[in-house]
């Protein structure tokens, strides 16, 4: 849909044809000012969590930019009051196969819109885009009761079910598959090759770019979910590391120290793939818009 | 013989090529009715009765009497009212920072531009709980960076997240603090793909820095503006769930519950499913309204230079 829109290279490169002009010394030393002052508050809380993190219990409230006595005593401490292993693994099992699913029924969604016309097939595509603008809001409660009623509460695997199809990766891959090469497809099925083996064989090692974009922002965004988990959550051993967190933010008080190590241990994965996909992970949120 | 086979194998392939699609859709369609289409129709089943979600306790048919309820309380009216306040409040955090900050820095060069970008990218990648939870650490009325900073200058602590007056605003801030990256993100984008020979053009012709940004950038950044001026009205208020369920828990006497909160406050606190369900009902059929209008003015007012 609309976010075509933003399906532009980050920061295409300059065409040779712009100059750089005399005055700009000024204008873009202003620049830089701006840059970076938006860069230490986009930066500046995530610093502060890690900082936090090292602080042992009797410095924490110091306002120094480095822990003086650097200590891993909060990690110690949220690892002894939460199941943090436990549930760092419940997080990556839900993320990694909510991706890998969400992927396999996109693919084969986006297979069936890209190759076929049947009847019906613009009214399904756009009951599909619209799915994408029901807040969970809405449907929380039938939804959680139909887990109930599965007997599924407090599940890993509750958790999975909702995220087995997304509209946005049927719709980014459609968009991707229509684009392709009729000619490619054509020469396949001269060799005699059947639909499922197009699609296997010659359309998804060809879109995997796109899919692997697809499932850096799945997996990103699984990863961080928290309204769902919170709904279903009963037992700290069957839920994610988002509802650990909160755990250590009660209404009687909170604990900073171990708070912010467990914080540090939830971002870590993200950061790990940011820090190593970094182009990669950027391109993809912008390619599929916000949500 | 041969003609006859090939006739068969037509006719196979054509009974097969109607039922193929429905094959390769099936997964998905069956997920998307499952937990949307049916939760959707079963919400506004619901809206109609009384309940309070335990299995053992019978479903009464009210009629509309939670809806006209619902419309009576004044703690509706206030979410609604909120609401709004983080749909004005998020825009210029969301959209016009980030175009200001996109025009401005458009000619950095491209080595430190790469930096910038892998920094403000940050806050979007971090979970919400987390963002939430680093955040109510910098506010702490007590030992929050924040607040010792405020004393150090000799002024009183703010109660960031329980002065009635200030909370939403918190809110507000800390949910444009994941977003501001993000969308200058994509403004320089797009502004980076405006082709500089109408920028050289019209420097050509003499007009001066402001006249280029007003006559050439802001229209052909008009679709892109509007894109996400779009998103921050439908999806604005849903953004910050997180962190008033985090930090605030709706409160300070309401003044931070919108629309959705109160949605999950009647569902899950009050366990009040009819209630829940015909908020749900409007909410999605505002929703709904909202984003029909503001996808028909997308289509009329975008402006493309290609």
């Amino acid at each position: 849909m609309t976010t075509d829109a933003i399906a532009t290279p980050v920061f295409s490169k300059p065409v040779a044809l712009r100059r750089i002009s005399d005055r700009s010394g000024l204008n873009s030393a202003a620049g830089h000012l701006l840059m970076v002052l938006l860069s230490i508050f986009c930066l500046f809380p995530v610093y502060w969590m890690l900082v936090s993190s090292f602080r042992p219990a009797n410095t924490m409230f110091e306002t120094s930019l480095w822990p003086t006595q650097p200590s891993l005593d909060n990690y110690t401490r949220a690892i002894d009051a939460i199941p943090i292993a436990r549930m760092l693994i419940n997080t990556l099992v839900f993320s990694a196969v909510s991706t890998v699913l969400q992927l396999l029924t996109g693919i084969l969604a986006a297979f069936a819109f890209a190759r076929w016309k049947f009847p019906g097939d613009r009214l399904i595509y756009t009951g599909v885009a619209l799915t994408w603008l029901v807040p969970f809001q809405v449907v929380m409660i039938p939804n959680y009761l139909l887990v109930a009623h599965m007997g599924l509460l407090d599940s890993v695997l509750a958790l999975i079910l909702p995220n087995i199809a997304a509209a946005l990766a049927i719709m980014l891959l459609a968009q991707a598959m229509r684009g392709f090469p009729r000619e490619v497809i054509e020469a396949a099925r001269m060799d005699g090759a059947n639909n499922w083996r197009i699609l296997w064989e010659v359309l998804v090692p060809n879109l995997r770019g796109t899919i692997a974009s697809l499932a850096i922002l799945i997996f990103i965004s699984t990863w961080n979910e928290y309204f769902w988990p919170l709904l279903l959550s009963r037992t700290a051993e069957n839920s994610v590391i988002q509802i650990g967190i909160q755990m250590f933010m009660t209404a009687e008080g909170n604990q900073w120290g171990p708070l912010m190590a467990a914080s540090t241990l939830a971002s870590l994965p993200v950061l790990v793939i940011y820090v190593v996909l970094q182009r990669q992970v950027v391109q993809s949120f912008m390619k599929s818009g916000i949500r | 013989m041969a003609i006859a086979s090939a006739a068969q194998t037509r006719l196979r392939r054509k009974s097969e090529q109607r039922l193929s699609p429905w094959l390769y859709l099936a997964p998905a369609l069956i997920t998307l009715v499952l937990w949307i289409y049916w939760p959707l129709v079963d919400a506004v089943r619901l809206s109609f009765y009384q309940w309070n979600m335990l299995p053992t306790s019978p479903q009464t048919f009210v009629g509309w009497e939670n809806y006209t309820r619902i419309f009576a309380l004044p703690k509706f009216w206030q979410a609604l009212r909120n609401t709004g306040i983080y749909i004005v409040g998020l825009l210029p955090l969301a959209v016009l920072i980030p175009l200001a900050i996109a025009i401005y820095t458009h000619d950095l060069p491209e080595h430190s531009r790469n930096i910038y970008r892998a920094i403000i990218f940050v806050p979007m990648i971090i979970a919400p709980v987390v963002a939430a939870a680093v955040w109510r650490w910098l506010l702490d009325p007590g030992y929050g960076l924040a607040n010792q900073m405020i004393k150090g200058m000799g002024l009183d602590p703010v109660k960031f997240l329980s002065d009635p007056n200030v909370a939403i605003w918190t809110v507000i801030v800390i949910t444009g603090w994941k977003l501001m990256g993000f969308s200058t993100l994509i403004l320089s984008a797009a502004n980076a793909n405006i082709n500089p020979s109408l920028i050289e053009a019209a420097r050509m012709d003499g007009s001066s820095k402001w006249q280029i940004i007003r006559d050439i950038r802001l229209p052909l950044l008009s679709s892109t503006v509007l894109f996400l001026v779009v998103m921050t009205i439908l999806l604005g208020a849903q953004w910050s769930f997180t962190y008033i369920n985090v930090l605030t828990g709706g409160g300070p006497l309401g003044a931070t519950t919108n629309i959705y909160y109160l949605l999950w406050d009647f569902g899950f606190s009050t366990m009040s499913v009819g209630w829940g369900s015909a908020s749900a009902v409007i909410l999605f059929l505002g929703f709904g309204a909202i984003a029909f209008v503001l996808f028909r003015l997308i289509d009329r007012y975008s402006f493309h230079d290609n």
